[in-house]
């Protein structure tokens, strides 16, 4: 037992002193958990900038107008006489769409007739045209259904059953979960769960790439393989629960993100998830022997790692080959399982096969590390002796 | 003389001294060319499918009558969602969701239909998950669309009961439909907006990570920058006889990618061709130039690396493509601002899916030529500095002996 204390204080202090390490195990840790969610600090979109072409100019049309101008999701900032001169306008990006309320619009109206408008939301980003298109097709809704129940009630129907033939099954959409729809609230749990992932796994397959200098007076203690391992994780343990516990609870609370899940929970979940990333980072550093290649794969990994694990694209969606492959990393289980227990609330049992993933791979790349350095432990002792 | 003519120092020795290294040092291949087309092969296969279709979602069916099951068979109809399981209570159905099976539960309640033609106006209530944020919102759009279908059946026979006439009856059913006219990308393909910005903004971490490591390589043996200074024959023909190369093979995957794109997702490219060419070009320089000096500035490499992943791998949500500009606030706003990759996707994305007139495309190419003379004034200016300083310290040393 002693021995494993050894080692992990030794590898505790190479973690400390050894400038490249802590930078990348605690610095970055500290510095990403400020910078990275500031894109997403504002949660949602509002008033998205559209013009207005209004070719009919009577009461009907300008109270849409307004009515449009007053939702949270678009503003109404200019009015062009044509649509021509509103492209441009798109086309310089300082506008994301156009409502073109055709002549006549009112006339239609109190015709009886159909009255269409136009809409031109720009598509070349999602999150600028799904708010242009909810506001504008809600505000049509709303307001046709109006129309609709005046007309009703002028045909002399009674006013409860007009209202009711204009919407006779509604549909109620409840959001769960992140019912605000905040961008920070559904990229942050992930992206923090790969940024622990990554930190880790850079800075644990550099310690492995640095010469270290207890070898020496481990050979005297003769401290055996299953010691050095069991040491060394143990080390990275002490550290990354720091840094854990700050990313999953104390930075989701400092940007205001709902925790549905239990403290113990989550660290039931990551416990096999930082073993899995702490035997994955000292293969990593076997295989890489160079501390500069390290860095720089790992940094190019991040991203197709976040896609991999389906959060932001559907799984679904995924081919089922890929879905596969992905699951040798540790963050396509542990994103789905962290999220799901400390965002949705989930139990355990539900999110059972992520962490029994999660605990395969942490037996796997564990075991292996350990039967890489008893082999080469037998090797230097076979030669020494 | 003759002879002679090849060693001549200049920009081509340099050049091929460079080239060379490649054949010399198998990583710095495998760190440039066949890492960033491997990440960038991971990406392209996760969105192979461009468009998310048939999201699962479960029914909680407690009517069973005739409207309930044609509710059913129609959501599972649209493009957007499968109709994959029939559960029997809710708390059923929120095991589902929790575990991720299912994006949402649809729940019709009891004596629906019997409600609706008695104008009880019932409701049909959709639970959806919005933690993922594009799968929620897909779910609720093919329930919200499959359910507006059926609703505007019923609406037109509560009419046509009543002895309105079906034309008569169709118009009146929707006073104000709005035509949404979805620009630049109709059909709303994700691969052509999130893979076409995902693969420039890996590339933008390969380039300036493995610029400054090749860079720091030379910076960190003195007299290796000297040896490279004396073969081009001066400052500038050695500096770009280094970073050429490099430039090529950078624009030789950043081409890859693009011949993915426009031949294998049909990716439109309905600008012009040139102006498309010439920002990846100033991109690649831009994020070079960037890398280069971050080497020549920071000792050792391994710190000049560190910062440049630090500014390039989160710099994807910074470009503004998943969460717009628009909507930051003014930190990440000018932070996205300064990065080479905001310009050149803002160009890429006029040049291909806007077919932005050439009168507009302009100011992005300008940002980034911009940069690229910023960042070369900046490296050269520190290496002048160094050789300054060298050589007052070899003065400083011939002096004292």
């Amino acid at each position: 037992m002693s021995a494993v204390i050894f080692i992990c204080r030794m590898e505790l202090r190479r973690i400390l002193t050894l400038r490249p390490v802590f930078s990348v195990m605690i610095l970055a840790v500290v510095i990403y958990s400020a910078f990275y969610p500031q894109p997403y600090r504002a949660e949602t979109l509002r008033d998205v900038p559209i013009a207005l072409v209004d070719l009919d100019g009577t009461d009907s049309s300008r109270a849409f107008a307004r009515r449009l101008d007053a939702s949270a999701d678009v503003a109404v900032v200019a009015a062009f006489p044509d649509l021509a001169t509103a492209e441009h306008e798109v086309f310089a990006r300082q506008l994301s769409g156009i409502l073109v309320i055709p002549k006549f619009f009112e006339r239609d109206l109190l015709h009886g007739r159909a009255s269409p408008i136009a809409l031109y939301a720009d598509a070349s980003y999602f999150l600028l045209y799904s708010r242009i298109s909810s506001a504008v097709t809600a505000l049509a809704k709303t307001m046709g259904s109006e129309v609709e129940a005046k007309r009703l009630i002028a045909a002399n129907i009674d006013p409860a059953i007009a209202f009711a033939a204009t919407d006779p099954m509604p549909l109620t959409a409840i959001p769960l979960f992140n019912p605000q729809g905040g961008y920070a609230t559904y990229i942050l749990p992930a992206a923090l769960v790969l940024l622990l992932q990554q930190t880790m796994l850079i800075g644990v397959s550099l310690l492995g790439t640095y010469p270290k200098e207890w070898e020496a007076e481990a050979q005297k203690r003769k401290i055996g393989p299953i010691d050095r391992v069991v040491g060394c994780l143990l080390a990275y343990f002490v550290v990354e629960v720091c840094a854990f516990a700050f990313y999953l609870i104390a930075v989701p609370y400092l940007y205001g993100i709902p925790r549905l899940g239990s403290i113990w929970l989550i660290a039931t979940v990551s416990f096999p998830f930082i073993l899995a990333v702490g035997g994955l980072g000292m293969l990593m550093a076997r295989m890489l022997s160079n501390p500069v290649l390290v860095q720089m794969v790992a940094a190019g990994m991040g991203m197709p790692f976040l896609f991999m694990s389906g959060f932001s694209w559907p799984a679904d969606a995924i081919p089922a080959t890929l879905r596969t492959a992905a699951l040798v990393i540790p963050s396509t289980s542990a994103i789905n399982a962290l999220v799901n227990v400390s965002q949705l609330g989930a139990s355990l049992p539900e999110v059972g096969p992520h962490v029994l993933t999660l605990i395969f791979l942490a037996v796997f790349y564990c075991g292996l590390v350990l039967f890489l350095e008893a082999r080469a432990f037998r090797y230097e002792t076979g030669n020494g002796g | 003389m003759r002879g002679k003519g090849n060693l001549r120092p200049g920009f081509l020795l340099v050049f091929v001294r460079e080239v060379e290294q490649f054949r010399k040092l198998p990583v710095l291949l495998a760190l440039t060319v066949l890492m960033p087309l491997f990440l960038m092969g991971i990406l392209a296969v996760v969105f192979s499918q461009g468009l998310a279709t048939r999201l699962p979602i479960a029914v909680l069916n407690l009517d069973g009558g005739d409207l309930s099951r044609s509710i059913i068979r129609t959501i599972d109809a649209t493009p957007d969602t499968a109709v994959v399981i029939n559960v029997s209570d809710l708390s059923e159905a929120r095991r589902l969701i929790l575990s991720g099976q299912v994006h949402g539960v649809l729940m019709i309640r009891d004596n629906l239909e019997r409600d609706v033609f008695a104008g009880r106006r019932p409701e049909v209530v959709f639970f959806y998950n919005t933690q993922t944020l594009t799968a929620g919102n897909l779910t609720l759009r093919g329930v919200n669309a499959a359910l507006a279908g059926v609703e505007g059946g019923i609406r037109l026979s509560l009419r046509t009961s009543h002895g309105e006439p079906v034309d008569i009856a169709q118009a009146a059913l929707s006073p104000i439909p709005v035509q949404i006219n979805p620009l630049f990308n109709p059909t709303m393909n994700y691969s052509h907006f999130l893979l076409a910005a995902l693969l420039p903004a890996v590339l933008q971490i390969i380039v300036v990570t493995s610029t400054a490591y090749a860079v720091g390589r030379d910076v960190e043996t003195r007299h290796r920058l000297r040896v490279l200074r004396r073969l081009g024959g001066g400052l500038w023909p050695a500096m770009f006889g280094k970073l050429l190369p490099y430039t090529l093979v950078f624009l030789f995957v950043l081409g890859i990618s693009d011949l993915l794109l426009f031949l294998w997702f049909q990716l439109p490219l309905r600008g012009d061709r040139m102006l498309l060419l010439s920002a990846g070009l100033l991109f690649v320089l831009a994020n070079q130039m960037f890398g280069a000096f971050l080497a020549v500035a920071m000792r050792p490499m391994a710190l000049a690396i560190s910062i440049g992943t630090f500014a390039t791998a989160p710099a994807f949500g910074f470009m503004g493509i998943g969460f717009p500009r628009l909507g930051m606030t003014p930190f990440a706003y000018y932070w996205g601002e300064a990065l080479p990759g905001t310009w050149y996707l803002t160009a890429r994305i006029d040049q291909t899916l806007r077919g932005t007139p050439p009168d507009l495309s302009g100011k992005p190419l300008a940002v980034l030529l911009f940069m690229v003379i910023i960042f070369t004034a900046l490296t050269a200016l520190c290496l002048e500095r160094n050789r300054i300083k060298r050589q007052q310290a070899n003065h400083a040393l011939e002096a004292v002996s």
